[in-house]
């Protein structure tokens, strides 16, 4: 066994457990800023989770470059021999952004939920009328 | 719920967790992971994103990193549609928060913002996140990082001025209306720079390139990558420079939306019955 596939495998179950306790979190907290954190905890956790399905465990582990001179081939055949996946981090990026997007749309209608009707406990807001 | 169930259940979630592993690492799914190679897609994105070799030059990205390349190039704009749904989010925010404008501030309370110790030190402090913030957005070409990581790093400016030297200061400098006008001139401007090359061949007569990886050998215009032996990543370095003063503005109007008194909303809203 060895070691370094142990602490790798630890981090993925723990992401696992992360989503599924976010969605717990999501599921049973009655307030409307509670499943909201649940929210970012759990869109957090599967952005981590996409990057890491990208990752390659290249002997030995390079340092990045950084690159400012154009490289030689030499040096690029060795670089696309180290490199981890570019494409699940673009997607993520993107994934970021737009997460981002939804939570401020989220925040201001709880902002305006509690203006209006002074509490952001979902059972409440449920029984309200009008 | 008591307190021994609670234990109960963070224990066997741990135990479930390590047991699991230790079983995925001794092989019993037969795989282990991490892998020791990436896929055939992603070989190809870092062979074309900067490569002057004869095979790839022409159809290369130019730019040294691959994220970067993959959000302009490859996928041909996405970061400006990307930047557009955030551009609704704030469309959405300034419908919900109607009515509050800067002119309700006039009256300003007597005593503003925090102690002189924590001005003088946010003084000194915003020159530097400034400087980090161009780093970023200036080498998203070279360096992980880009247009929208350098704006959101601007935009702890705008978050450190509100708290620290409160909102009746900060509104004079800045107002809603300002920020979403100058964020929609940093979204034109991106437009601007993928049409500039068009507009010079059709100046000059000729087909032109906006990327780096669109076809090079039929065009002959288009904006430099390198200048020996300086990487500028062709339109890539315009393209950073606009999002981040459009994602910058974007945030500065949410953060005014967001720290708005809570007493004058209220008075909106019942005004409004």
């Amino acid at each position: 066994m060895e070691v370094e596939s142990f602490l790798f495998n630890i981090v993925i179950l723990s992401m696992i457990m992360n989503t599924a306790l976010a969605l717990y979190g999501i599921f049973t907290r009655p307030s409307l800023v509670k499943k909201i954190i649940s929210l970012t905890i759990f869109s957090d956790t599967i952005n981590t989770w996409v990057i890491i399905i990208g990752f390659r465990h290249a002997v030995p582990n390079p340092i990045p470059p950084v690159v400012i001179e154009a490289p030689t081939p030499q040096y690029l055949k060795q670089f696309v021999m180290r490199a981890v996946d570019p494409l699940p981090q673009a997607l993520v990026l993107t994934a970021i952004v737009i997460g981002l997007a939804v939570l401020l749309f989220l925040m201001f209608t709880t902002l305006q939920i509690y203006r209006i009707y002074g509490t952001t406990d979902v059972r409440k807001i449920s029984r309200l009328r009008g | 719920m008591s307190r021994p169930i609670h234990i109960f259940i963070v224990i066997s979630l741990v135990l479930l967790v390590v047991l699991l592993s230790m079983a995925l690492s001794m092989g019993g799914f037969g795989f282990t992971i991490p892998p020791h190679d990436v896929r055939a897609l992603a070989r190809l994105y870092l062979n074309t994103t900067f490569n002057l070799d004869e095979k790839y030059r022409y159809i290369s990205a130019m730019s040294p990193e691959a994220v970067t390349a993959i959000v302009w190039d490859y996928r041909g704009l996405d970061t400006l549609f990307e930047t557009s749904v955030m551009f609704i989010a704030i469309v959405g925010a300034l419908a919900i928060s109607r009515g509050a404008s800067e002119k309700l501030l006039k009256s300003s309370p007597p005593k503003q913002g925090m102690s002189l110790i924590a001005k003088t030190i946010t003084r000194i402090t915003i020159a530097m996140i400034l400087a980090v913030a161009a780093s970023i957005a200036l080498h998203g070409h070279l360096t992980p990082g880009g247009g929208f990581q350098g704006g959101a790093t601007i935009a702890v400016v705008p978050m450190l001025l509100i708290i620290i030297f409160s909102l009746y200061l900060f509104s004079k400098m800045m107002t809603v209306y300002k920020a979403v006008t100058l964020r929609s001139i940093g979204l034109i401007g991106i437009a601007l720079s993928t049409f500039i090359v068009l507009i010079i061949a059709l100046l000059y007569g000729g087909s032109a390139y906006i990327f780096q990886n669109q076809p090079k050998i039929y065009s002959y215009y288009g904006l430099p990558s390198y200048i020996e032996p300086i990487v500028l990543g062709g339109t890539l370095l315009l393209f950073n420079i606009f999002e981040a003063f459009a994602v910058a503005f974007g945030f500065a109007a949410l953060l005014i939306l967001f720290t708005f008194p809570e007493d004058i909303m209220k008075n909106i809203i019942i005004g409004d019955e």
